[in-house]
């Protein structure tokens, strides 16, 4: 039974780090802002607004203590990754879990993060949330229903997402926990500590600026190291920016996806509001949820 | 059957070679390493389509070169087929390579380039005659996903090598070292021992290694990773090769063979090309190739070696895969031997 952290009390502090791509400060504001409007405390870490040169927000120590001083510190209710962007994997086999398993705490992020996602509910069972960062709060953000949905998932509000049906749907009723995140990272951690199971679970995938055939591999990564057999349902999230070879790969990436699942039976849906752009709803890792997936709607419910 | 007849069938299908054998986490064991048996004047060597598309006229100098060796040239079906980016469609570059693998007239495949689609072919492919009669598979870049099925799981030798797309139209005006990597395919067809000397490079680790040959694309081997043609590699010399991906994603890639164990217990390491996609603007990576590289290898003690001829560049020369080589790396120099 998966673990899940303490979810947050009014005054309760949450931590914000960059464990992977640089980010000043200024385009956290509204993020601080708002969760202080949330009614949360907010502690900044070393790197985020760091005086890196750059790509990272530090180098792998920085961020690596950085993160480490967040998970130890009994204060920080919850982590907040700034940013994504590349970086976690250079450092989660260096991060000491050990406090952390004994009393959980929300890890929030995307992207990049989905490694944290990963390995922490393969290694720990404890849930974490899959949601938008803190660049999504910018440009009116803040009061949109997806960085709202953070706030209610921070809050233990028990939500039911639901979106418009698409016409590759697969219609069915699936019940399992949740796992996945960047299609990229989950075949990278392929056959590493951080793999994922997905056997019996709801995964959800998403991408963006990736070539088509690169999906295409990827998916097909994934069949061949046994991850779309046994789901009890697929997810699929934002396939945006795509790019395209020279000589086209004639297909989008709906289609790559819907020709891998084929040979299968449980309920897919797609177009759902996870993704790198503003539809991002947030999403608890490892929770149970319900998937449904019928003629005129998708709905996914704790 | 008496035991000397076994050896004898053995030996006639191809030469066994005997190597250590190991296991990795109570898997399948390794395989030992088997090799085709070379080619003779007036042998036949088809020429197929498994991944991206190609013309026939695009094929002319390789077949013109292929029949100056003294080689036979069957066109596969694929040949002149385009479905969007692949040579066909899968069924198509299915068909075409199994033709080519079970047709006992056929020594060699030649894949005409590479590209993307392999890996959707490769379930679907019968391996049963060629496990059988085993010949040679010629290519590389998207080819990887062939030359470590067959070895992972058959033992088979293979050679990674330039393709169709590589041989020059006119040898006159080609630059030597083009030449030399394009010979070099007939060598190891014909079943001369490979020998390589390379300059040295300052980012070098110095040491002496023997071991089975195995590698090739980078991001090839990475989505190999859990699968039943993954590589397994204590004990072997990895060559690795990309092109077209950013720094970043190379060192993710590097991550993902280190995390998966591919890196602690080679006999060796090669690094080949690797052409590198620029950072964009504001997003430099700040850490060269030699530096991503010496990262992931500093805890271990095995000889490593940088800007092998093996890559997506002229200076590819062909290696077999699969095969026993001696890498010898000191201050002067670089020896690569097969043994």
């Amino acid at each position: 039974m998966v673990k899940t952290p303490p979810f947050l009390q009014p005054g309760d502090i949450i931590g914000i780090v960059c464990p992977a791509g640089y980010m000043n400060i200024e385009k956290a504001q509204t993020c601080i802002d708002t969760l202080q409007q949330w009614g949360y405390g907010v502690r900044l870490g070393k790197t985020l607004g760091s005086d890196s040169q750059n790509y990272f927000s530090g180098t792998d120590e920085e961020r690596l203590a950085d993160f480490q001083q967040m998970l130890d510190d009994d204060e920080i209710k919850a982590i907040l990754c700034a940013r994504g962007g590349y970086g976690v994997g250079r450092i989660i086999d260096s991060i000491d879990f050990k406090k952390f398993k004994k009393n959980p705490k929300w890890i929030i992020g995307y992207s990049d993060i989905t490694i944290l996602h990963a390995h922490i509910f393969s290694n720990y069972d404890i849930a974490s949330l899959h949601s938008p960062m803190a660049s999504a709060f910018n440009d009116g953000g803040n009061e949109n229903e997806f960085i709202l949905s953070l706030k209610n998932a921070l809050e233990g509000q028990k939500i039911k997402y639901q979106c418009a049906p698409h016409e590759f749907n697969r219609r069915g009723e699936a019940i399992g926990e949740l796992v996945g995140g960047n299609l990229s990272l989950l075949t990278n951690l392929t056959s590493t500590s951080s793999d994922i199971k997905t056997k019996g679970k709801i995964l959800f995938v998403e991408d963006v600026g990736e070539y088509l055939y690169n999906i295409d591999r990827m998916f097909y990564h994934l069949k061949r190291a046994g991850k779309m057999h046994r789901l009890a349902g697929l997810i699929v999230g934002g396939f945006t920016d795509n790019k395209d070879t020279e000589r086209p790969f004639g297909e989008t990436a709906y289609e790559i996806i819907r020709d891998i699942v084929k040979e299968f039976k449980y309920p897919v849906c797609f177009g759902f509001p996870v993704s790198h752009e503003k539809e991002n709803y947030a999403l608890k890792v490892g929770v149970g949820y319900k998937l449904k997936v019928s003629k005129t709607k998708v709905t996914l419910e704790e | 059957m008496n035991r000397k007849n076994f050896f004898t069938s053995i030996f006639g299908a191809g030469a066994l070679i005997a190597t250590p054998v190991f296991g990795m986490k109570g898997e399948k064991y390794d395989q030992p390493s088997l090799i085709p048996p070379y080619l003779k004047e007036g042998d036949t060597i088809g020429i197929t389509c498994p991944a991206g598309n190609i013309t026939l006229k695009e094929i002319q100098p390789a077949m013109e070169q292929l029949e100056s060796w003294g080689y036979k040239v069957r066109i596969g079906n694929t040949v002149g087929k385009k479905d969007f980016t692949f040579g066909g469609t899968d069924s198509e570059c299915d068909s075409d390579f199994q033709q080519m693998l079970d047709d006992p007239s056929i020594k060699a495949i030649l894949c005409a380039r590479g590209g993307y689609g392999s890996i959707r072919i490769l379930d679907e492919l019968d391996f049963n005659s060629f496990r059988k009669n085993p010949k040679w598979i010629i290519g590389f870049s998207d080819i990887t996903f062939i030359h470590c099925h067959v070895n992972r799981n058959f033992g088979i030798a293979s050679i990674h090598s330039k393709m169709c797309n590589s041989f020059p139209t006119d040898w006159s005006e080609a630059e030597p070292i083009q030449v030399e990597s394009i010979l070099s395919i007939k060598k190891a067809l014909s079943g001369e021992a490979m020998k390589y000397s390379v300059v040295a490079d300052v980012s070098n680790r110095s040491g002496t290694a023997t071991g089975i040959l195995v590698g090739g694309n980078l991001k090839t081997i990475e989505t190999l990773a859990g699968t039943k043609s993954d590589l397994l590699t204590p004990g072997k010399i990895l060559f690795v090769e990309d092109t077209g991906e950013y720094l970043y994603s190379i060192d993710r890639m590097f991550w993902n063979l280190k995390r998966t164990g591919k890196l602690d217990k080679l006999a060796a390491l090669v690094v080949g090309g690797f052409k590198i996609k620029p950072d964009d603007p504001g997003e430099e990576f700040g850490k060269t190739i030699e530096e991503i590289v010496w990262e992931k290898v500093k805890d271990y003690n095995y000889p490593v070696c940088f800007g092998f001829p093996v890559g997506h560049q002229k200076e590819n020369f062909a290696l077999k895969h699969g095969v026993p080589h001696r890498l010898e790396i000191n201050s002067t120099g670089v020896e690569l031997h097969e043994q």
